[in-house]
C-alpha cells in the first residue's frame, strides 16, 4: 500500500522557478538580456606579408589601425574594394568589427550606444537613423574635420539632411529617393501628376485590365509611414508644427491617409499589400500585376532586366505627384559614414570617411547604378549618358538629381521617428483595412505620438 | 575497500586533498556551473529587472530614471493593446496545446498499434520538428500568400475560379493561419511523448478488460487515458511554455500584423522593447509575463503531480 507522497510547496517553487526563469531568460527577446557586446570582426583584419617593406616613412597613420562598423549586401561591398589603396596610402590598416544590412546594423549601433560598448571608430550610418545616436551621444560632429571646402561639391540638401542641432553628423555616400513608375502598356498616356490623378489613373487601370492591381504601397513598419508622410506632405500637411506637436491628423493627413483605404477598398491594391515591405512591392512590379506606383531607383536595373522582369522595356518613370499643398512627395534618404564620440582614431577615422566619399568612390559605386552624393559626379553621368542604349538612362539619372535637388525630404531629424513610426503604421493599417475612420484613426495616433513625445522631454 | 576509502586513496596518490566533507563535494563541484550560469543568466536579468523601474529608453544613454511601478501600471491599467494581445496569447496557447494534444494522441494511437513502418512512420513524423522555427514561417508565410499561395492555387484547382483570399490579412483567417503553422511544426512532439507513454502502459489491466469484454471505446477511456494522463501534463506544460514563447514563425509570417491582428506576446516585446525603444517598458511587459507563466506552470504541475500520485494510490 503506498502512502501519498507529497513534494514541499518551497523545493516546488525551487524547481519551477529555475526552470521558468532559465526558459524565459533563454527565451526572452533581449528584453531580458543584457545588450551583447559588439561582434567579433567578420572579415578578418589584414595582416602584413612578412616580406612587405616598412612603412614608408611619412604616411600620416602609419601603424594605426582604423575600425569599422559597415553596411554589407547588395552592391554596398563593392566600395570597400577601394580600402586596400587608402591604406597603401596612409599606412593605415581598416578592422571590419560587424557587417550586415542597414536595419541590423541600426539596431546593433543603438544597442552599442545604449551598453557603451562602441570600440569601432567609423560607422555606417543613415540619415533616418542618425538622430538616435546623436541623443545617445554616440557620435562625434563632424565640422572640424570636413572643412566647407571638403563638402562643396556634395549636393547641398544631402548635407543638409545630414546636419542637427547646427552640427554635421553624417558625410553622404548615397541616396535614395522614389519615382513614379508607371506602365506604358495598360492605357496610361501620361504621368500622374498629382495624387488625386493618380488615384483616379489606379482605379482606372484596375477596372480596365483585369488581374492587375492600379497600384500599391509597401504596407507595414516604417515603409508604410514613410509613404504616409510623402503623401500628406505634398498634400499640404506636417507631421509635427513648431513645437512639435504631432499635426497629422490634419486634412492633408486624413485626406492621404483615405486615399490608400479607399484604393484598397476598391481593389485596385493587392489584398496582401499590409504584409508588404520593399522587395515584395518590386517583385509584384516585375510580375507584371502592377500598373502604376512609387519606387525607388535603386530597383531600376532589376525592373530593366528581361529575364528577371515582366514589365522591362514597359515602363516608364516621372518625378513624384504633387498633392494641394503644391510640392512634389520626395521622402527620401542618404546613406553614409559617421565618427563615433568613442572613436580612437578619429582623424584617421575622417581620412578614410574622405577617400570612401570621394570622387573616385562615388564614380565606382555610380557604376552600379547607386545614386551617388557629388554633383561632379552626376554632371559627369549624365553626358555620359547621352551615348547610352537604354532609352530611360539620361532620363532616370536626370529625374533623380532633380529631386534630390528640389524634393529631397527625410522624415523629422529626430531620435523619435522611428518610435513615432511605430505608432502610427499599426493605425495607417486599421484605416487601408477599414478597420477605423481615417480622421478618427489619425487623432489616437496623434494621441499616442504626443504622449511618447512628451516623455521623451519635448514639452 | 569502501567507496570513501577508494577515493582518499587516489588523492593521496595523487599527492593533495580536497578536505572536503563527503556532503559538500556536490556543490563544490556544481559551483563554477552555478556561478557561470548566475553570471550570464541571472545578472542581466536582475539588470533588466532594475530597468522595467525606470524610464529607461535605447536612446537614453545613462540619462534615466527610476520610476518605481509606473511601466507596471501603465501596462496593466492604461494599456488596452496588451491585454488584448496577452489575451489574443492565451487564447493562441489553448487552442495550439489542445488541437495539438488530440491530433497528436490520435497519432500516436494508431503508430502504437501499426504492425509494420513503425521506424519510417516515426523518421516521417518528426520532420517538421528538423525544421528552423524561421523556415516553417517563410514555408506557411507562402502557403497563404493571397497571390501566388499554395492553399489559394488549391481552391482554384478545385472550384475553377480565382480565390484572392488574404489569409494573412484577414481578422481571424490571420489567427488561425499561424495557429496551423504552430501546430503543423509542433505536434510531433505531441505524438512522441505520448506513443512513449501508451507503449509504456502495463498490458495486464487491457488483457483483464479484454476477458471483461471492454470495447476499445471503453478501454481507452478507463484504461488508457486515465494511466496516459503524468505523460498528458507533462507533454501539456512543456509545449505551453513553448508556445507561450512564440516569436520567430508570427514574426516571419505576419510580424504581429497588421494592425496587431496577430500581435503575440513576445512580437509586442519587441514591437515595444526596440522598434519602440521603450526598452524599460518591454522589460516590465517581459516580467509581467514571466509571472503569469510562473502560476501557470505551478499549476500544472500540480495536476501532474496530483495524477501520478492517483495513479500510484490506485485511485484510477
Amino acid at each position: 500500500m503506498s502512502t501519498k507522497k507529497s513534494i514541499s510547496r518551497r523545493d516546488f517553487l525551487k524547481l519551477t522557478g529555475m526552470a521558468v526563469l532559465g526558459s524565459a531568460a533563454a527565451c526572452t527577446p533581449a528584453a531580458t538580456e543584457a545588450p551583447p557586446a559588439p561582434a567579433e570582426p567578420t572579415t578578418a583584419p589584414a595582416v602584413p606579408e612578412p616580406t612587405q617593406a616598412p612603412a614608408v616613412i611619412g604616411k600620416p597613420f602609419d601603424g594605426k589601425t582604423v575600425r569599422m562598423h559597415a553596411i554589407t549586401g547588395g552592391n554596398y561591398d563593392e566600395l570597400y574594394k577601394l580600402i586596400p589603396k587608402w591604406e597603401e596610402q596612409t599606412g593605415a590598416k581598416v578592422e571590419f568589427v560587424f557587417k550586415g544590412n542597414g536595419f541590423e546594423t541600426d539596431k546593433r549601433l543603438v544597442q552599442d550606444f545604449a551598453a557603451g560598448t562602441v570600440d569601432y571608430d567609423v560607422a555606417w550610418d543613415h540619415s533616418s537613423f542618425f538622430s538616435q545616436y546623436v541623443k545617445a551621444d554616440g557620435l562625434e560632429p563632424l565640422d572640424n574635420y570636413f572643412s566647407p571646402e571638403d563638402l562643396s561639391d556634395f549636393i547641398p540638401r544631402l548635407v543638409d539632411a545630414a546636419r542637427r542641432d547646427d552640427k554635421l553628423w553624417v558625410i553622404p555616400r548615397h541616396f535614395d529617393i522614389s519615382c513614379t513608375h508607371y506602365r506604358t502598356d495598360l492605357g496610361l498616356s501620361k504621368a500622374p501628376e498629382t495624387w488625386d490623378e493618380f488615384k483616379a489613373a489606379a482605379l482606372d487601370i484596375t477596372k480596365n485590365n483585369p488581374g492587375i492591381f492600379g497600384t500599391q504601397f509597401a504596407g507595414k513598419e516604417e515603409a508604410l509611414s514613410g509613404r504616409f508622410y510623402e503623401v500628406q506632405t505634398a498634400e499640404g500637411g506636417q507631421l509635427f508644427d513648431d513645437k512639435w506637436e504631432p499635426t497629422f491628423n490634419s486634412p492633408a493627413g486624413v485626406k492621404a491617409a483615405t486615399m490608400f483605404a479607399e484604393l484598397y477598398a476598391a481593389g485596385a491594391m493587392p489584398p496582401d499589400m499590409t504584409n508588404f515591405l520593399w522587395e515584395d512591392v518590386a517583385n509584384q512590379f516585375v510580375n507584371g500585376v502592377i500598373g502604376v506606383y512609387t519606387e525607388w531607383f535603386g530597383w531600376y536595373s532589376y525592373f530593366q532586366d528581361p529575364a528577371a522582369s515582366k514589365v522591362a522595356g514597359k515602363f516608364d518613370i516621372a518625378r513624384q505627384p504633387m498633392g494641394d499643398g503644391g510640392v512634389h512627395s520626395g521622402w527620401a534618404g542618404h546613406h553614409g559614414f559617421s565618427i563615433t564620440k568613442a572613436a580612437k582614431e578619429k582623424e584617421a577615422a575622417a581620412d578614410l570617411i574622405k577617400f570612401l566619399t570621394s570622387v573616385e568612390g562615388n564614380e565606382m559605386e555610380a557604376k552600379l547604378g547607386i545614386l551617388v552624393s557629388r554633383q561632379s559626379v552626376w554632371d559627369k553621368l549624365i553626358k555620359e549618358a547621352e551615348t547610352s542604349t537604354d532609352p530611360l538612362a539620361k532620363k532616370r539619372l536626370e529625374l533623380a538629381l532633380l529631386q534630390a535637388q528640389e524634393d529631397f525630404k527625410t522624415p523629422p531629424l529626430i531620435a523619435e521617428w522611428l518610435p513615432m513610426s511605430n505608432i502610427l503604421y499599426p493605425v495607417l493599417q486599421e484605416i487601408i483595412l477599414g478597420d477605423v475612420e481615417p480622421q478618427k484613426g489619425l487623432d489616437d495616433a496623434a494621441t499616442q505620438v504626443r504622449e511618447m513625445m512628451s516623455k521623451a522631454g519635448y514639452y | 575497500m569502501t567507496v570513501q576509502a577508494q577515493r582518499q586513496d587516489i588523492v593521496s596518490k595523487k599527492g593533495f586533498s580536497l578536505q572536503l566533507p563527503e556532503r559538500h563535494l556536490p556543490i563544490t563541484l556544481l559551483l563554477p556551473s552555478i556561478i557561470f550560469i548566475a553570471l550570464v543568466v541571472g545578472l542581466p536579468m536582475l539588470y533588466s529587472l532594475y530597468l522595467s523601474f525606470t524610464d529607461y529608453t535605447l536612446t537614453s544613454g545613462s540619462n534615466f530614471h527610476f520610476v518605481g511601478l509606473e511601466n507596471y501600471k501603465h501596462l496593466l491599467f492604461d494599456d488596452p493593446m496588451f491585454w488584448k494581445v496577452f489575451g489574443r496569447t492565451i487564447l493562441f496557447i489553448t487552442l495550439a496545446v489542445n488541437l495539438e494534444f488530440l491530433l497528436g494522441l490520435g497519432i500516436a494511437q494508431l503508430m502504437a498499434r501499426a504492425i509494420r513502418g513503425q521506424s519510417l512512420a516515426r523518421t516521417l513524423m518528426m520532420m517538421p520538428m528538423m525544421f528552423a522555427p524561421i523556415l516553417v514561417g517563410l514555408q506557411f508565410k507562402w502557403f497563404f500568400n493571397a497571390q501566388v499561395g499554395l492553399v489559394n492555387n488549391i481552391l482554384y484547382t478545385i472550384t475553377g475560379t480565382a480565390h484572392l483570399i488574404p489569409w494573412l490579412i484577414e481578422k481571424n483567417l490571420g489567427f488561425i493561419s499561424i495557429l496551423v503553422a504552430e501546430i503543423w511544426m509542433s505536434t510531433p512532439f505531441m505524438v512522441i511523448i505520448l506513443e512513449a507513454g501508451i507503449l509504456s502502459l502495463p498490458q495486464e489491466p487491457f488483457e483483464a478488460a479484454d476477458i471483461d469484454g471492454a470495447s476499445g471505446w471503453q478501454k481507452f477511456q478507463l484504461l488508457t487515458l486515465p494511466m496516459l494522463m503524468p505523460f498528458v501534463y507533462t507533454a501539456m506544460a512543456i509545449r505551453s511554455l513553448d508556445i507561450a514563447r512564440a516569436y520567430d514563425v508570427v514574426s516571419i509570417m505576419t510580424g504581429g500584423g497588421p494592425a496587431n491582428r496577430t500581435e503575440l506576446i513576445w512580437t509586442y516585446v519587441n514591437r515595444l522593447a526596440f522598434t519602440g525603444q521603450q526598452f524599460a517598458m518591454g522589460s516590465a511587459m517581459s516580467y509581467i509575463t514571466v509571472i503569469f507563466s510562473f502560476i501557470f506552470t505551478y499549476m500544472l504541475f500540480q495536476n501532474v503531480l496530483k495524477s501520478r500520485w492517483a495513479g500510484e494510490m490506485g485511485e484510477l
